[in-house]
């Protein structure tokens, strides 16, 4: 289990390389992670993160679209990208002996062309995800609340962008955005499974040493809320959604741990305090707990989707929760562990699982993390050291947000 | 290696072990599910097994719960169409005490009374919601006016059907259907083969009952065209036709064809309709099949006012393969067979593969059958898949602002 070697190196322009190569595989997975995001945004540029993260798949200097594409099917691979408030990463699952090639490829990808013509027609592409969410209530919620949560902090930026700001968006301005955000020492190639590093190291070299570094930064200011409600509406919905959000803990802060643990006591989706409270008595549809742990901020939030008659119980019951957060036994803590415990084993014997793992660790705190320091790690939580984090940063501000039919 | 072992009573037991992870997963599936429930209490059969996990043997719903969670067991317990599923994740030394609680499950669920009704509500719910998700209802409201009765309920159930479900009619459901007979309980991980089938033989040995009959199944209503009107921001279109069985001759090259249709971002439809006109962000189609039926679904949604020429470019794709080079063959295969190797990577995804093949074949085909029927499939075969299952036979279901029905004829 978990008995991969890892690996670690820095081009000379910049860019980082990590990696864990292990034999019990059968496949691989790459991938490039940018610490860039919707955070990274100036107003005017809202929703270029995601809009360029699609643009990466449609061509490069020596390929066109369809040719990026088409090789893309020729090796089997597996590849899909996704961008985030903070993070957007590019990534493959790949079988052995296209591993190189795999690696050749998403290397061109990273250095799109931006023609003007696919970016046009792109743009549609983006402009109909846009509509699609705005279909779905509990991602409309969701936007609606980190946007009026993080009022003022770039954290409150959309991924999406509005159909307004992506629709203004020029090409030079993507040009500009990429310059600004795509340079090697804001980068980390990662790979995990069965492949060789020496030479994916060297191909690293022959494929990424010529990508011209500049300086980038992101200001990592703590975000402290103030308690605050609203209520959001939408034609013709039949469920409610409420959303509560508070101060949480830091992709940086040790206490990560803990209250990740302590989410997971409260709404994981079996055996947690919201579900005995609301799902298994039917009074929610689906309730649950996290604590999204940010680029020098966190926020731990409780949710709930019902019906609407259920929604004033609902919140009551979400907020008394979060008001009595040490409000569970030993028992319910082991619990917790073990339940994270499988879940970090089962998901770090896939090479994607532990791609993913791998690159966010680093992408946040440059660190390599072996599967058996984690969960080391996770084993240490204890009650104290929950209540412990908690006294240093209580889940303090809590404001609600409900979404119900106009 | 797989091991396979048919117990007296009927129970067949598939086990893969795999020795270099520490999980294991395991899928029990038990013949059931909605297409039995009584007509007047369509989805009875959620409720039954949801039921089956608040109580069963000495253990009360708190402490079914806690037992899973204890060890920290992802499980879920649910209704398919056509059966009842069990399926967990687990370190794999966990594994003797899963299998004893999903025996529990299966064999003594105690109906607790006083859980009904809080199921009852989480179902509702789903049913209430199902328009707030408007690409999963357009795809119900175009299941239900495609298959024959009974394939054609909706696999969520209905309000009435779920209203009328008592402990009575749940405790003649599970006594009508739960048998060891047809059933198969899957494992993949590290796991010995050898104990696992004599934990099974030890468990399951009081289990009995005879072979549930499945209801026949007609033909399906194709040529069909519905419109329903919904101010969602997004309009759906979604299309169903006749596609080749499981055990057709042309199943291989029927999964082929989709392939080319819809594989990777490199599919046919993905790249004329999304790539290269920009008209929506989700197109694609796919293909199921079993030994009663086979049916190619596609989808799209997309803003009202470019509606109209996707459906037309997704008619025009799914109605030919015109052109076809051998590179676009091999594409097709590359990326069908990658995914199996990566799929490999996973125990509950072998496990869950195992399960259905024993369901659908009695038998495991392995990667390399399955590897070795998809080389072997030749242009020709392909275009034999898309002359005898003509996408021209489609039935067309739209939801949203414009009802295009009468764009396209009857």
């Amino acid at each position: 289990m978990g008995q991969g070697k890892q690996h670690q190196a820095v081009l000379s322009n910049g860019l980082q390389v990590i990696g864990e190569t292990s034999e019990d595989n059968k496949s691989c997975a790459i991938g490039f992670f940018v610490n860039t995001g919707s955070r990274d945004e100036s107003e005017p540029e809202a929703g270029i993160s995601h809009f360029l993260e699609h643009m990466m798949f449609k061509g490069t200097k020596k390929r066109s679209a369809l040719e990026v594409t088409y090789h893309l099917g020729n090796i089997g691979a597996q590849a899909n990208a996704y961008t985030s408030d903070e993070n957007t990463v590019y990534y493959a699952a790949i079988i052995p002996e296209y591993f190189e090639d795999m690696q050749e490829l998403l290397s061109d990808m990273l250095r799109p062309s931006l023609v003007q013509e696919e970016f046009d027609t792109e743009k549609n592409v983006i402009l109909e995800e846009i509509a699609l969410y705005q279909d779905r209530p509990h991602f409309y919620l969701f936007e609606n609340a980190i946007s009026e949560y993080f009022a003022g902090h770039p954290s409150g930026n959309s991924v999406l962008g509005t159909t307004k700001s992506v629709s203004a968006i020029t090409r030079d301005q993507m040009a500009d955005y990429f310059e600004r955000r795509y340079c090697p020492s804001n980068i980390t190639l990662v790979a995990t499974g069965k492949y060789d590093w020496d030479s994916f190291l060297q191909r690293a070299e022959n494929h990424c040493a010529r990508w011209k570094d500049l300086e980038t930064s992101r200001t990592t200011e703590r975000f402290s809320p103030d308690s605050r409600h609203k209520t959001f509406t939408k034609k013709n919905i039949t469920q409610s959604h409420v959303v509560l959000m508070c101060d949480g803990a830091s992709a940086q802060d040790e206490s990560r741990y803990e209250l990740a643990l302590l989410a997971t006591i409260m709404g994981d989706v079996t055996g947690s305090r919201l579900y005995w409270s609301l799902v298994d008595t039917g009074v929610a549809e689906s309730a649950g707990a996290d604590n999204d742990a940010k680029d020098g901020t966190g926020c731990f939030m409780a949710y709930a989707s019902c019906q609407p008659e259920n929604l004033d119980k609902v919140v009551d019951t979400l907020r008394t929760t979060l008001e009595t957060p040490l409000d569970f036994t030993e028992k319910d803590l082991e619990q917790a562990k073990n339940k994270l415990l499988s879940r970090m084993v089962l998901e770090g014997e896939m090479p994607l699982g532990r791609l993913m793992s791998l690159g966010l660790e680093w992408n946040y705190r440059k660190v390599l993390h072996s599967l058996e320091g984690e969960i080391q790690r996770v084993k240490e939580v204890s009650v104290d050291s929950i209540r412990k984090a908690l006294s240093e940063r209580p889940l303090s501000g809590v404001c609600e947000y409900t979404l119900v039919s106009e | 290696m797989i091991t396979t072992h048919q117990c007296a009573n009927g129970l067949a037991v598939v086990v893969e072990e795999i020795e270099h992870v520490a999980s294991a997963a395991y899928s029990f599936h038990i013949p059931g599910g909605i297409l039995h429930d009584h007509e007047e209490r369509v989805g009875e059969a959620h409720i039954l097994t949801e039921l089956t996990s608040r109580g069963a043997g000495v253990l009360d719903s708190r402490a079914l719960s806690d037992s899973f969670d204890e060890l920290g067991i992802r499980h879920s317990e649910s209704a398919a169409h056509n059966r009842f599923v069990y399926r967990g994740s687990l370190l794999a030394e966990h594994l003797p005490r899963a299998l004893e609680l999903v025996a529990s499950m299966a064999l003594k669920p105690t109906f607790p009374q006083a859980e009904l009704e809080s199921i009852r509500s989480l179902y509702l719910q789903d049913v209430y919601s199902l328009k707030d998700n408007p690409g999963r209802w357009a795809m119900t409201e175009l299941t239900q006016r495609y298959y024959p009765e009974p394939y054609n309920r909706p696999s969520i159930g209905t309000e009435e059907g779920l209203q009328g479900a008592s402990i009575e009619s749940l405790r003649d459901l599970w006594a009508r259907c739960y048998s060891p007979v047809g059933s198969v309980l899957s494992v993949a991980g590290n796991v010995s083969a050898q104990e696992v089938i004599a934990q099974v033989e030890s468990v399951f040995s009081g289990w009995k009952g005879d072979e549930l009959s499945v209801p026949e199944f007609s033909a399906c209503h194709d040529g069909q065209r519905h419109h329903i009107n919904s101010d969602s921001a997004q309009e759906q279109i979604v299309l169903a036709f006749p596609a080749p069985k499981f055990l057709d001759e042309l199943y291989y090259p029927a999964k082929v064809a989709n392939s080319i249709l819809s594989g990777g971002m490199f599919g046919r439809l993905f790249i004329e309709v999304r790539e290269k006109r920009g008209l929506c962000y989700t197109v694609y189609s796919r293909h199921s099949a079993n030994n009663d039926y086979g049916t190619t679904v596609a989808y799209a949604g997309t803003t009202p006012e470019r509606a109209h020429e996707t459906l037309e470019v997704m008619l025009e794709q799914l109605g030919s393969v015109e052109g076809l080079t051998e590179e676009e063959l091999g594409r097709a295969k590359a990326n069908l067979l990658s995914s199996i190797v990566i799929g490999e990577e996973s125990v509950a995804s072998r496990c869950g593969s195992n399960a259905s093949d024993w369901w659908l074949l009695k038998r495991i085909r392995g990667v390399d059958e399955i590897s070795a029927a998809l080389q072997a499939v030749t242009s020709e075969q392909v275009y034999e898949v898309f002359q005898q299952f003509p996408a021209s036979r489609y039935s067309l279901l739209t939801l949203g602002q414009r009802d295009l029905a009468d764009k396209v004829g009857a």
